[in-house]
């Protein structure tokens, strides 16, 4: 009924043919097509600063909603690590055989937790600024990397927080030392490599769940189980033991993560400075980074569609 | 207007002060900037319900218990927004677009502007579009100050650039100290203003405004018409979307009617925009007549 009073549609369709013409002679060019890869990452580059403009808002904007502001940027992880702390180093004993279960679980926590958020934040790098999106043009891959990289801005105060802690519980009985030594500077290239290689699994996920959000729903499961998987509140070469298994294991890239976090900080004869960890630690980041940039751009022309 | 219905919105009524060197500047008709071809836009809705084609006829409760999980289950529809637009428009052209709540409008923009992926066919043009939409709220739970970094970022100035206009993009919004405030703290009208100063501090080729200026007030109105015809003027092409007539035959020469995601017009707006308010009223009287008949 509605219908009654309109005009019948008008079929304006250019030909082929005429349609070439027209955007050949006046240098038009086709929207929404995925540029080339190399123009693309130039267009990123162009765009650094919107990235971390974007990333320290966010962080901002994140805790704006309580009494306590920013400080739940630390308290958050520092919950997270009392949690197990209690339930699995003291009450189960996951960490017997180690010299300082506490600061063994703390750095596991806070790094594993980082890398578990950034992973949740690159899921929504789509859905959660599809304002953002649908108002302005702009290489997308801005957004997975703005994502983790506010991630990255609040977990540097948490790093504090987790060297204090780690370093504090030597005083509690029964606790080994934790020497505050230079190896410490170490656990700063290992955070940047966990932050690339988060980057890549963001980008990965950022696509997968554009696509189809259903997918959304199992990041939690996963997540259970890489934290099972890469030891952060036990020792896998103390638990699984070293045959194929869990040398596997201990080589999956999470796991190497936490490994040079630990070497860096504690003091854990099972975890000694090892520098083929880090060659590990290099690889993984690099082959996420790359694998899930490229996943990512490829997807470029459906993002922003629902 | 007596009487609600989906002609609310569109008002008849001109205020004098939007038409205050009334009609859209005359400029020269360049040469193309923009060709859209055949578009098609299909949108992916979740969590949809499924129309029975027989809303009249119950179905039994036997077969209700057994098919209520069904509509739970995997809700996927389609919604087909645009289906086959074309039309070409010029540099120095102002283009309004009409049509009921529903018909396609906001989402022919989007997609005019590249954020929206075609489903079939294509866009073509010369230059980076930018998008004005109602809805392109930045971040709302930071401060205007920060939505116009972000905003001047993401439409491709630089910081320096953000900066040095700063105080212009204030300027020009209106809203003087609220900038410092949340953005959440602001009236609709506001958060318009700052959008519009936002959006425009960086002079498009293409120009695309979607109701952005509805909750303006009338000096604001007559700002925006400025920059607008400033647009324009330096050989731009404007795409405005707007439920007020009188302001689509204030500021556009052209008018495209978008009726139900197809093109049932495009002409010199006094024409169309005649032949709409026709329409409109002939809707308004349609119902008037059957609630008479129901009562
Ligand atoms: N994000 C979306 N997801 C799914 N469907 C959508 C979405 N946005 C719009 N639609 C559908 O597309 C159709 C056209 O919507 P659109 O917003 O383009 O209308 P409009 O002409 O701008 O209406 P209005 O005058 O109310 O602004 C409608 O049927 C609407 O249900
Ligand atoms: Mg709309």
């Amino acid at each position: 009924m509605e219908d009654e009073g309109v005009p019948a549609p008008l079929d304006q369709r250019l030909s082929p043919q005429e349609r070439d013409a027209l955007v050949a002679e006046h240098g038009l060019t086709r929207m929404g097509v995925r540029p080339p890869l190399r123009k693309y990452v130039r267009q990123l580059w162009e765009r650094r600063a919107f990235i971390g403009v974007l990333a320290t808002s966010k962080s901002q904007a994140r805790n704006q909603n309580s009494y306590l502001g920013q400080l739940w940027a630390v308290l958050n992880p520092l919950l997270n690590a009392a949690v197990y702390v209690i339930m699995f180093g003291l009450i189960l004993q996951s960490t017997r055989g180690m010299s300082n279960g506490i600061a063994f679980i703390v750095v596991g926590t806070f790094m594993f937790r980082f890398f578990e958020q950034s992973v949740v934040a690159g899921s929504r790098s789509i859905s959660g600024n599809v304002n953002l999106v649908r108002s302005v043009h702009f290489p997308r891959a801005v957004l997975p990397i703005s994502q983790v990289l506010s991630e990255l801005t609040t977990l540097v105060p948490a790093l504090i927080v987790m060297g204090i802690i780690a370093f504090s519980s030597q005083y509690i009985p029964g606790q080994g030392p934790v020497p505050l030594d230079w190896s410490w500077i170490l656990v700063l290239p290992a955070v940047a490599l966990l932050w690339l290689f988060s980057t890549g699994c963001a980008f990965l996920v950022g696509r997968w769940v554009a696509i189809t959000p259903d997918l959304k729903n199992l990041i939690p499961f996963v997540m259970r189980f890489l934290m099972y998987g890469s030891g952060v509140l036990f020792s896998i070469t103390l638990r699984v033991g070293d045959g194929p298994f869990g040398v596997a294991l201990e080589h999956q890239p999470v796991a190497v993560y936490l490994y040079l976090a630990r070497a860096a900080i504690t003091d854990e004869p099972s975890i000694p400075p090892d520098v083929t960890m880090w060659w590990w630690g290099i690889g993984w980041a690099l082959a996420f980074l790359v694998v899930g940039f490229l996943v990512f751009w490829r997807g470029e022309e459906r993002y922003g569609r629902d | 207007m007596t009487e609600r219905g989906a002609d609310d919105e569109i008002d008849f009524e001109i205020d004098p002060e939007d038409l205050e060197g009334s009609g859209p500047v005359v400029t020269e008709i360049g040469a193309p900037s923009l060709v859209v071809d055949d578009l098609h836009i299909t949108y992916r809705v979740f969590g949809g319900k499924k129309v029975s084609p027989t809303p009249e006829e119950k179905p039994s409760f036997a077969k209700r218990i057994l098919t209520s999980g069904r509509d739970q289950l995997g809700g996927v529809r389609e919604v087909k927004a645009v289906q086959g637009i074309s039309f070409v428009a010029h540099y120095g052209e102002s283009i309004g677009i009409v049509g009921i709540n529903g018909s396609g409008k906001s989402t022919l923009l989007r997609a005019v502007a590249g954020l929206i992926p075609p489903t079939q066919g294509a866009v073509y043009v010369s230059g980076e579009p930018s998008l004005l939409g109602v809805n392109a709220v930045l971040m709302s739970s930071l401060t205007g100050e920060r939505n116009i970094m972000i905003g001047g970022l993401a439409l491709g100035l630089t910081q320096r650039q953000v900066r040095e206009r700063f105080d212009e993009i204030v300027e020009f919004s209106g809203i003087g100290d609220a900038v410092y405030l949340p953005m959440k703290a602001y009236s609709s009208g506001m958060g318009a203003r700052l959008r519009f100063a936002i959006s425009s501090a960086a002079t498009p080729d293409i120009l695309m405004i979607d109701e952005a200026l509805a909750t303006g007030d009338a000096t604001f109105r007559q700002k925006s018409k400025e920059r607008i015809d400033g647009v324009r003027e330096n050989a731009g092409t404007v795409f405005l979307v707007s439920h007020s007539i009188a302001t689509v035959e204030a500021m556009c020469a052209r008018v495209l009617w978008v009726h139900k995601g197809r093109l049932v017009r495009d002409g010199p707006a006094d024409e169309v925009c005649e032949e709409y308010k026709q329409f409109v009223r002939q809707v308004r009287e349609r119902r008037k007549r059957d609630a008479r008949a129901k009562s």
